[in-house]
């Protein structure tokens, strides 16, 4: 994982292994909430992306005061080694480090290979024990803000060019064959994609066990065979905003592009509003 | 146990071998080319209903044997015993839930949420315990599905109350139909049988079925159907879904015919209204591979796994047959007419 533009982010299943029962905090952000009570990695706490990771009011991020409240529960403070991990090949397990650098977390990891390479290693112990953290008081310094995209910040780059677009949902969602995968409540009024956008599903960039292909071949999926510029901004989406944390995680920490943001509002924001331009 | 009489001191008395094969039935007004013989092999003639009761007679008996399973109450009726946890599309845990409460063996169902509404119920007929996971998202090879991810993080976690027998990788769903189908369709057909056409899940009946039949006549063909992408046919799986078993073996399959899923319920319903055979979707689709078959190969005996029958798949077929809907209610925008009312 040396190889990363930086590689400080990203640990593997036996460096957490190694760490069970020391001051690092570990939590699981599952897409299925049921994985974490059927067995977890000994001491993680679980968030639930629905209901603790988004705004329960508007459509939004948690609140600055929630996240506090969240992470203090937990028992995270702010100087605390935190690693995340998740089901689906850390698809909201990369949504929630997303969160996390967006508060200004810094010490934050993701667990190469997630909770489907855990299960895999015989060696690794799960359990069913929820822990019982001592609660802190978590406070938020500075935010992140220019790691998020919001509609103008798209918009601006359909009319200038001037930024890559890097639609990573499927082939059929990116063609307009379909608006959201069959069986999905958060869906949009239209199909297609953002003009320009170019298509690279978030799973190209994940070998058959889980963890994230080596830096050359994510180099050649995305600059050479996707076209992605090295060189400029990049901004990168969905459907709601998580498998496009996971491409994020990508481009900005394994292949360090200078200026990476999540569009959150991704294709059910863009897809359902008045008068923008769309592809099929 | 008297097969001749059919009295039994227990179900799994019952369960299907050479001396008590389930019934294979030759298709006549449906059979395209009548120098080819088809024949169904009619598992839902099974106890359970399904061919599913094979593997998992064998399961069950290598978890017993191997992990130590303990019936309700066995320590104290405080004892919860220790049992099963399966993946299943519903067929396995059906067979396996009725298997394992004959044994007073707990028994964990862990599905996907596609699968019809009948089978969970008849699954919790049975005595087992859902744990319903949402349909993948977004499938990716080597992810998983979620309901066999599940299942092994609570055969892990859990140990001490549940064991995986995980039909996807276990031999013993090869060995099931080695031991069992492949015998009993050599004998019923005297060693005749020239095609063996049957559908890809787990792939434990078509590779152990391909197994048996190719070692005692190296010229069988064996055709396995898959449904086109995108499909509902429950239990099935195109190719490009058989990463989560690893009991898929190309080289004992001579052909794989896709086939647009919709002919499942199509030929299913045909099944039963010009051959009496109340065949269920899998059966229909596999049909299908073998009309195709025999309109290829001209002459031969094929013989055609059905899996199971129509009952657990009321729902699936209305949603692809609309017409199965209409004239059930006493009143509908088709048939405006008051309960009581006289036809005009």
């Amino acid at each position: 994982m040396s190889e990363y533009a930086d590689p400080s982010v990203l640990v593997s299943t036996d460096w957490v292994n190694e760490r069970l029962n020391t001051d690092l905090k570990i939590v699981e952000v599952d897409v299925d909430t049921q994985q974490y009570a059927a067995g977890h990695i000994p001491g993680a706490v679980a968030f639930d992306w629905t209901t603790q990771l988004q705004d329960q009011t508007q459509r939004d991020i948690i609140s600055k005061e929630n996240f506090e409240a969240l992470l203090g529960k937990a028992g995270i403070s702010n100087d605390d080694e935190v690693v995340i991990y998740g089901d689906n090949n850390n698809w909201f397990a990369a949504y929630a480090f997303w969160v996390f650098k967006y508060y200004g977390h810094d010490n934050v990891k993701l667990m190469n290979g997630g909770r489907s390479k855990w299960l895999d290693e015989e060696d690794k112990p799960l359990t069913t024990d929820t822990p019982n953290p001592t609660p802190t008081t978590y406070s938020v310094g500075e935010t992140n803000p220019q790691i998020r995209a919001f509609a103008q910040d798209v918009l601006q780059v359909v009319r200038d060019g001037n930024a890559n677009l890097v639609d990573v949902r499927s082939p059929d969602e990116f063609s307009g064959k379909v608006i959201a995968p069959p069986g999905m409540s958060e869906t949009a009024q239209r199909a297609g994609h953002v003009p320009g956008a170019k298509s690279v599903p978030w799973v190209t960039a994940v070998n058959p066990d889980g963890t994230f292909k080596s830096r050359g071949d994510l180099e050649k999926i995305y600059f050479e065979d996707a076209g992605v510029s090295e060189g400029t901004d990049t901004i990168a989406y969905c459907r709601i905003g998580e498998r496009s944390s996971h491409t994020w995680f990508v481009l900005k920490y394994l292949l360090g592009l200078p200026n990476v943001k999540n569009y959150d509002g991704s294709w059910t924001e863009y897809g359902s509003m008045i008068g923008v331009p769309i592809e099929r | 146990m008297n097969h001749q009489t059919r009295v039994y001191d227990d179900i799994f008395e019952m369960l299907p071998d050479e001396d008590n094969p389930t019934p294979l039935v030759r298709i006549n007004r449906l059979n395209p080319e009548p120098g080819f013989t088809l024949y169904a092999k009619l598992e839902w003639m099974n106890p359970f209903a399904s061919v599913k009761d094979r593997a998992a007679s064998y399961l069950l008996r290598q978890m017993e044997e191997e992990k130590g399973l303990r019936a309700r109450g066995t320590n104290g009726p405080e004892d919860p015993g220790k049992g099963i946890v399966e993946p299943t599309s519903g067929n396995t845990g059906l067979s396996l839930a009725g298997l394992a409460g004959v044994k007073g063996y707990p028994m964990k169902a862990v599905l996907p949420n596609k699968v019809p509404l009948e089978k969970k119920r008849m699954l919790k007929l049975a005595g087992a315990e859902l744990e319903v996971v949402n349909d993948d998202l977004c499938p990716s090879p080597g992810m998983g599905e979620g309901s066999i991810n599940l299942a092994r993080t609570i055969a892990r976690a859990q140990s001490n109350k549940f064991a995986m027998p995980h039909q996807y990788e276990n031999e013993n769903n090869v060995r099931a139909h080695m031991e069992t189908t492949g015998p009993e369709i050599w004998k019923q057909t005297a060693g005749e049988i020239t095609h063996m056409i049957t559908s890809l899940g787990t792939c434990g009946t078509v590779t152990g079925l391909s197994k048996f039949l190719k070692s005692k006549n190296p010229d069988i063909k064996v055709i396995a159907v898959a449904p086109s992408e995108g499909h509902d046919v429950p239990g099935l799986r195109n190719k490009s879904q058989l990463s989560v078993t690893t009991l898929y073996d190309e080289s004992l399959i001579d052909d794989v015919l896709e086939i647009d899923y919709e002919l499942a319920y199509t030929r299913a319903a045909e099944l039963f209204s010009h051959e009496g055979l109340r065949a269920g979707p899998s059966a229909g689709l596999i049909f299908e591979g073998g009309r195709i078959v025999a309109e290829r190969d001209k002459t031969g005996l094929g013989v055609m796994i059905f899996c199971d029958d129509a009952f657990k798949y009321a729902t699936n077929f209305a949603k692809h047959m609309p017409e199965l809907t209409e004239g059930t209610s006493p009143m509908n925008h088709e048939n405006p007419r008051p309960v009581g009312a006289a036809k005009e």
